[in-house]
């Protein structure tokens, strides 16, 4: 019975839903930084930092997020602890938000160096022609220009790595998936569990979407 | 308007500039007196935008020697943008920053580089804007202008910054034929009130009336230079005499 489960593991479920969302926050705030980070080395007029940010970004997108998660959550403290003989333990948390940092900061990189190229090149000329330096130029007229045109596809990444923290189950982390296969070895009901954990994640994503949507609205208009 | 010969702003000797394997400007001299208009005309691809903008180093120098209001903007420890702050840019797509409104474009580079407080700032930029005779389109963004109004606010907002030197980069030909009379108007103004002006146009009737000096590019060289009457009127070169055949 769905809601016998619910009125038994509901507030647990719920809890859990809210380390879901702790764990994708903190993974969003640090994606963000090396997004905006490496989003800015690739559209620089710099060989080297163009490489170093191509070369995060393949290897990056080069790898699934489960063995991310693994080599950042077993292989790393090893590397330290056994082999430089460094004491270092990594959290569940710490390791799920390095490893969603990383995947989520990949994407969010290349976001960014779209969002900035697709900004005529013509503004960054006029305000350097006014004697303003690159980086005033690039924070006063270039960056507000190409996060409007960011939202949608950063949304969309928001999303996704949301539903990303799905597969840090696997590291350990109390996050909804992980709560809701003990809930199910408990009471042996796939069914209702995995029902009620879908339309957990289907509201909290809709409302999400809905908050988006309302928010690039908000950002197009008065401005064309 | 007599130029003082005591006084080149800008000064070029053998100018070279290269894209790649591309040498667009081959052998380009040239001093630019204050107070001069100076009417830079030639076909596309001979290289004279490219020229304009190496003047503020939009495009970087390949060789050559560049002097703009005693920096010289050749040497890697030159401050560009001290230099850049004198010398105002008009491009011919505008460029006006969409993301501010008419106000905002105006106060942005004076007030970040310190030039002026916010407040001197506005004053200067309302004074600018009725002088180019947008005063009411201070709050207006730039999609809702015209473009012979958003070109008139680039030119407002280059001389915020108070320049010695204006450049203005093919200004007019963006524009619809009836609006390209309001932006001539306002650079014949500006030439008649003394200002040093480098001018990359297409408008063979402007440099015949407001010119000091016009000058005749074609393949990465100035072929030919003097008073308007004589490059225009009585063109020594057979390169100049083709090319305006076409145009006039």
């Amino acid at each position: 019975m769905i809601v016998q489960i619910i009125t038994t593991y509901g507030s647990l479920l719920l809890r859990a839903m809210g380390q879901t969302l702790l764990l994708a926050l903190c993974g969003l705030f640090f994606a963000c930084i090396l997004g905006l980070i490496f989003g800015l080395l690739s559209v620089l007029k710099s060989r080297v930092c163009n490489a170093i940010s191509t070369i995060f970004v393949d290897v990056i997108r080069g790898e699934p997020m489960i063995v991310l998660a693994f080599f950042i959550y077993f292989g790393v403290p090893q590397l330290f602890n056994s082999i430089l003989r460094i004491p270092m333990m990594l959290s569940a948390l710490q390791a799920g938000t390095i490893a969603l940092a990383l995947n989520c900061g990949a994407y969010m990189a290349e976001i960014i160096r779209a969002g900035i190229q697709s900004v005529d090149k013509g503004q960054m000329e006029a305000a350097r022609s006014l004697g303003l330096p690159y980086w005033k130029a690039m924070q006063k007229v270039v960056l507000p220009q190409a996060i409007r045109t960011m939202i949608p596809s950063i949304i969309n990444q928001f999303i996704i790595t949301l539903k990303d923290t799905s597969i840090l189950s696997i590291i350990g982390f109390p996050e909804l998936v992980n709560t809701a296969k003990n809930v199910v070895a408990n009471t042996m009901r796939s069914f209702e569990v995995w029902f009620i954990v879908g339309v957990m994640y289907l509201i909290v994503i809709t409302i999400l979407s809905r908050f988006a949507k309302a928010m690039e609205r908000r950002i197009n208009r008065g401005r064309e | 308007m007599a130029a003082n010969k005591q006084n080149a702003k800008i000064h070029v000797s053998h100018l070279k500039k290269s894209f790649g394997a591309l040498e667009v400007l081959k052998d380009v001299s040239i001093d630019i007196y204050e107070g001069e208009v100076v009417v830079i005309l030639g076909p596309s691809g001979s290289g004279k935008s490219t020229f304009l903008r190496c003047l503020n180093r939009l495009e970087d120098i390949t060789s050559g020697t560049v002097v703009v209001d005693g920096y010289d903007i050749t040497d890697k420890h030159t401050d560009m943008n001290k230099v850049r702050e004198n010398v105002g840019m008009v491009f011919q797509h505008f460029n006006l920053f969409n993301n501010l409104d008419v106000m905002g474009n105006m106060v942005l580079a004076p007030t970040e580089l310190k030039k002026a407080t916010k407040a001197e700032a506005r004053e200067n930029a309302m004074r600018l804007l009725r002088r180019v005779g947008l005063s009411d389109k201070a709050e207006a963004f730039p999609a809702q202008l015209s473009g012979g109004q958003k070109q008139r606010v680039a030119i407002a907002r280059a001389l915020a910054m108070n320049p010695d030197i204006l450049l203005f980069d093919e200004p007019t030909s963006a524009l619809d034929p009836e609006m390209v009379g309001e932006v001539l108007q306002v650079m014949q103004n500006l030439a008649q009130e003394g200002m040093t002006m480098v001018v990359v146009t297409h408008e063979i009737g402007f440099a015949r009336e407001v010119a000091s000096r016009v000058i005749f590019m074609e393949g990465g060289y100035i072929v030919e230079e003097g008073t308007p009457d004589e490059v225009i009127n009585h063109p020594r070169e057979q390169r100049t005499i083709d090319f305006l055949s076409k145009v006039l």
